[in-house]
């Protein structure tokens, strides 16, 4: 069977598109992380538009992180002042990548700068990934692992229009969280991912929120952003496929839910390693592409 | 196609009655191609007769049948790949104006070996003969360094290949099947990535070397039912559907999520 996309304008076998969207949400609820950084690339592999393959999983992403989301409301682990700053910055940051996007895709460049931004991004977060995990498996057999309390930068003070987030329990600047919602909210427009794996770290080390609000804040964050974001692509590039994002989701959440399971009777730090190992191959695979020659010498455009 | 209309009319005007009562009609079995949530490539049937000929297995007239289904014209960009240190790019290219998406020779033999050259030139029969190089628009500097670098020549053969690479380009040789009496029919399958459109097929009756009827349909491929509401309402009311995107999304994505909680 064969499903038309609207959009992307090729068929696809709906099957095949349920269980990718269901491997990535698997991975994704194992290691709860948000999956759009595999999604686009695999989407890519598998002949889905580099452009399509981005507008889509925004608005996939926006659909993945609503149970997160409204999970961590309830909970009250969502710390609003600091998620709206964040928003604002990230639908400029939407904004200035949507704009960026256009001008590639309009210059013929997108296709190449997509793949290597992955291939450079995956490439840097699986090394970080492995190297950390080994050297945690390798040290787990030492009792009462090293805790630093890094205390707040000089230049963090420094800022001015400092204010004071309850929740949080901060008083800082809303400067530094609005430029890292900017920058979260480029990379969301440009590489079609919802950032949570550069948001939470940035949270934590470089905003020092208390945790318990961290992981809430930035599914809040990005489910807010990828919306925007999908807005944007809609009406600057033509590139948000309905079916397919649908499609994806379906399998995703129940992927989600499957890997979730799985991963609480897994040690942490297995898990990483495995992701890590998963992230590079698929940064290798990226960088076949781009540094094998072309099937042909030239390729025609449909304008 | 001007230039098939006006032999068709000097040959009805010069040729003597016996060589009017050679006809050729053809209609399309449906002329409309929908393309809907399920298509993945189509096939299309031209149904034709042919008058005042024998069937070719009659040897004392033999005669071929060509159809050309040409799609929309539209525009295109070449561009050649070009290594920048370690990895391949896409180098500035060169517009291909008004070239047809979509062009199928189906035939009853290989064209070469019934209709001269000169004749194939007049009527577009080949991808070879739609002169894709007097349509590219070498109107900037950039684009008359490509020409000038890669060459006419190259430049169309890379816009054919992408064709035929995509199934949109074809040549079909053994393509007529004949049935009763004057009866045949061409069947021609349509890849998935058939352009949106109108196309037009035309068909010649051709004997020793020289078209002498020629006849045409219409065949119009369109995206109908939730293809087409999509499709329109992407690309009208783009930020409508962007919303309506985020949420289908986000209703999906909660549903799902429920769903699996009980």
């Amino acid at each position: 069977m064969q499903i038309y996309l609207p959009i992307a304008e090729m068929p696809v076998d709906p099957f095949v598109v349920v269980m990718l969207g269901g491997a990535v949400g698997f991975l994704s609820g194992m290691f709860g992380v948000g999956g759009g950084f595999l999604m686009t690339p695999l989407l890519i592999f598998y002949g889905i538009p580099p452009a399509v393959a981005v507008g889509t999983e925004a608005a996939q992403i926006v659909g993945s992180s609503v149970s997160g989301a409204t999970a961590h409301l309830r909970r009250k682990a969502v710390d609003f002042q600091m998620g709206w700053i964040l928003v604002a910055g990230g639908a400029a940051g939407a904004l200035t990548g949507v704009a960026i996007f256009r001008s590639l895709r309009e210059a013929g460049q997108i296709e190449v700068f997509i793949s290597l931004a992955y291939m450079i991004f995956l490439g840097l977060i699986g090394a970080l990934m492995l190297a950390e995990s080994l050297r945690k498996l390798l040290r787990s057999a030492e009792p009462g692992a090293r805790k630093r309390r890094r205390r707040r930068t000089a230049w963090m003070a420094a800022l001015p229009f400092a204010m004071r987030f309850r929740r949080s329990q901060l008083y800082i600047s809303p400067l530094p969280p609005l430029v890292l919602g900017y920058f979260v909210g480029v990379l969301s427009a440009v590489m079609g991912v919802g950032g949570g794996f550069i948001m939470v770290p940035a949270m934590i080390y470089l905003l020092q929120m208390p945790t318990n609000v961290v992981v809430g804040t930035s599914l809040f964050q990005i489910m807010f952003v990828t919306a925007v974001t999908t807005v944007l692509h809609a009406a600057a590039n033509y590139t948000v496929d309905i079916v397919l994002a649908l499609l994806l989701l379906a399998g995703g959440v129940i992927g989600a839910q499957l890997g979730a399971r799985i991963g609480v009777l897994l040690k942490a730090e297995q898990l990483r390693a495995l992701l890590a190992l998963i992230v590079l191959a698929v940064c290798v695979r990226l960088a076949f592409g781009l540094v094998l020659p072309p099937p042909a010498p030239y390729v025609v455009e449909a304008l | 196609m001007r230039t098939g209309g006006l032999i068709c009319a000097l040959l009805t005007l010069l040729a003597a009655d016996a060589a009017c009562a050679n006809d050729i009609a053809v209609a399309l079995t449906d002329s409309v191609v929908e393309v809907d949530a399920g298509f993945a490539g189509a096939r299309i049937v031209l149904f034709g007769a042919v008058e005042g000929l024998a069937a070719p297995a009659n040897e004392a007239s033999p005669y071929d049948i060509v159809a050309v289904l040409r799609g929309p014209d539209a525009d295109f960009r070449i561009r050649p790949m070009e290594r920048r240190g370690l990895i391949w790019t896409r180098g500035p290219g060169i517009r291909v104006e008004g070239a047809p998406g979509f062009y199928i020779v189906a035939a009853t033999q290989p064209v070469e070996d019934f209709a001269p050259p000169d004749l194939r030139r007049a009527l577009e029969i080949g991808a070879a003969h739609l002169d894709i190089a007097a349509r590219l628009d070498a109107s900037d500097g950039r684009a008359r360094e490509v020409l000038a670098r890669h060459g006419a020549q190259a430049l169309t053969e890379a816009f054919l290949e992408a064709g035929r690479e995509t199934g949109r380009f074809r040549e079909i040789a053994g393509a007529v099947a004949f049935h009763k009496g004057p009866l045949f029919s061409i069947a021609i399958d349509l890849p998935p990535t058939t352009p949106i459109g109108e196309y037009e097929a035309r068909v010649y009756l051709i004997r020793d070397g020289e078209a002498i009827a020629q006849d045409s349909a219409a065949l119009s491929v369109d995206k109908v039912g939730i293809e087409r509401r999509i499709y329109d309402l992407a690309h009208q009311r783009p930020i409508a559907y962007g919303l309506f995107c985020v949420a289908m999304s986000l209703g999906a994505g909660w549903l799902a999520a429920a769903a699996f909680r009980k």
